[in-house]
């Protein structure tokens, strides 16, 4: 593999659009990072488009990639599209990575897009994709990280106030960002005293329904230098499906640490070594699971480390500076792209809640679940590792 | 006249579960009084899978998996309690995850659980219940997990 660069991202803002379209918030995006990148627009060689939802909700199964990149004149070279739940815009830029880096193409573009505020059922949660038996019992999301929390307050003790430090911490990170929905400040007691979803969870424990849009352009090293002075470069794209496992512990996701350990092994770096982290907090419980899985703590600290404020600004490892999923929202095929674009932001120094100094960055998305009875793991897992390439 | 009552009692239960459950569940009759899940078994490597699985993930031999009655009791690892419903449930209502005997840890709707005494490790039992209501109104039924009888 060569080495891949990130040279251009763009993001629509994430919020709720009920008049816009998956191809409306697709095309802004992905102009944006165009005119980023400086790459003409017939230098797009390939492009891979993540979303999970459009298929279900708006009947466009396939070719929402080329429809997008139709309105931009973009014809003519292979597009495909990406589904792989919460990480299907994660994935379609490892798909770029990969058709770059093993040098069958030059310039790649990696878009990803989604729209839940048409989705019926307002005030319900999201059911999960393809999980038919699971879902006449009842199942949902939240109900997977319901049962999360309650063994893990169990085994280890945390907190329903240290679960609400992480949306107060990310609600506080996202005050400065104008791509997130909800900006404004919030308090433990508002967490804590928000409207029950699935007890242990409250409302505000949980990422919120929004709209839009985020892409990337990628190129190699080599060509990388042509269109800027500040390349960001891919150190590690890792994707892992969850392992089968007997009496899976649920408060760990082993997809989510094996795809971990290959990207620090790839990139040659441990989690001392990152700068900060965009994780998947599509609840505060998830966030917390995962500063134990990624080894930014030890196992059963996670809530401790957030009440140390060790993953604040001030912190030895910012997590999700960019007010990550929770106030952000979480347009599922959306969501890794508008991680990738935060961390290129960041890396560049030029992120409005910044990191100072920040030459390494950690991005993780999971999602989806196993349609079978005994507890899974989920389904996809995409890490990815960015640096400074200059 | 007794067998047929009870028989047509059990098609009365068959007809209320849900069709994506009711291959899953042996209601109570001529094998038992109690109701049972039905998984399935390995013969080569003897690990057991529920829902049961046609083909088995470790050999790969079809002809080697044969469908067996689960243990009726389990214990509960974790649990919820849903408060925001999807549609025909009527919240609050536990959820969570039972561990069988036989090394299985599987998703179940809790009956009879009182918020307050609902407790990790509590001895649960099998039950066929009311899980939700379909679009007309109608209960649908299928397994649940309630606390053991002393």
């Amino acid at each position: 593999m060569r080495t891949v660069c990130i040279i251009g991202v763009g993001m629509t803002k994430f919020a709720r659009f009920p008049e816009s379209n998956v191809i409306e918030l697709g095309r802004t995006a992905a102009l944006n990072a165009l005119k980023d990148s400086g790459v003409d627009k017939k230098d797009i060689q390939v492009a891979y488009a993540g979303h999970a939802r459009t298929g279900q909700l708006y009947n466009r199964e396939c070719g929402v990639g080329q429809s997008i990149l139709w309105e931009l004149g973009i014809s003519g070279i292979p597009i495909s599209s990406v589904g792989n739940f919460c990480s299907s815009g994660s994935t379609a830029l490892r798909d770029a990575w990969m058709a770059i880096g093993t040098g069958m193409y030059d310039v790649a573009m990696a878009i990803g897009v989604e729209k839940l505020t048409g989705r019926e059922g307002k005030g319900r949660p999201l059911t999960s994709d393809g999980v038919e038996l699971l879902t006449v019992m009842g199942f949902s999301p939240p109900v997977y990280f319901g049962n999360v929390v309650t063994r893990h307050m169990e085994e280890y003790g945390t907190t329903r106030e240290q679960l609400a430090m992480v949306a107060v911490k990310n609600r506080k990170h996202a005050g400065p960002n104008p791509r997130c929905q909800y900006r404004e400040p919030i308090t433990i007691e508002e967490v804590l005293n928000s409207p029950v979803i699935v007890g242990p969870l409250t409302l505000l424990n949980c990422c919120p329904t929004t709209d839009g849009s985020a892409a990337a352009i990628l190129c190699s090293k080599e060509v990388a230098g042509k269109y800027t002075s500040k390349p960001v470069e891919i150190a590690a794209s890792a994707l892992s499906s969850g392992p089968y496992e007997k009496c899976k512990d649920i408060t760990s996701f082993k997809s989510d640490r094996q795809a971990a350990l290959e990207a620090y092994e790839t990139a040659g770096i441990g989690p001392e070594d990152i700068d900060f982290a965009e994780v998947h907090d599509c609840f505060t419980i998830a966030e917390i699971v995962h500063y134990e899985d990624f080894g930014f703590c030890k196992k059963g600290e996670g809530g401790r480390l957030v009440e140390q404020g060790m993953t604040g600004m001030d912190g030895k490892i910012p997590v999700s500076p960019s007010g990550g999923l929770m106030s952000r929202g979480h347009p599922i095929g959306a969501t890794g792209l508008a991680q990738i674009s935060e961390a290129v932001w960041q890396l560049r120094g030029a992120a409005e809640n910044q990191v100072e100094g920040a030459k390494v960055a950690f991005t993780h998305c999971a999602g989806g679940f196993q349609d079978t009875i005994e507890l899974g793991d989920v389904q996809s897992s995409a890490v990815t590792i960015l640096k400074r390439g200059w | 006249m007794t067998t047929d009552d009870s028989g047509s009692e059990t098609q009365a239960l068959e007809d209320l579960i849900d069709p994506k459950l009711s291959p899953l569940i042996q209601l109570p009759g001529s094998c038992s009084e109690k109701p049972h899940l039905i998984g399935s078994k390995c013969k080569s490597c003897k690990e057991i899978f529920f829902p049961k699985r046609v083909i088995c993930p470790n050999c790969l031999k079809e002809e080697e998996v044969e469908d067996i009655l689960l243990s009726n009791k389990g214990k509960l690892y974790t649990y919820c309690i849903v408060k925001a419903a999807p549609l025909g449930f009527d919240a609050p209502y536990a959820i969570g995850y039972v561990d069988l005997p036989e090394g299985l840890r599987i998703f179940s709707p809790l009956a009879e659980c009182d918020q307050e005494h609902i407790k990790i490790n509590m001895e649960l039992e099998l039950v066929v219940d009311k899980i939700r209501e379909d679009e007309t109104g109608k209960a649908v039924y299928g397994y649940k997990f309630k606390p053991a009888s002393l």
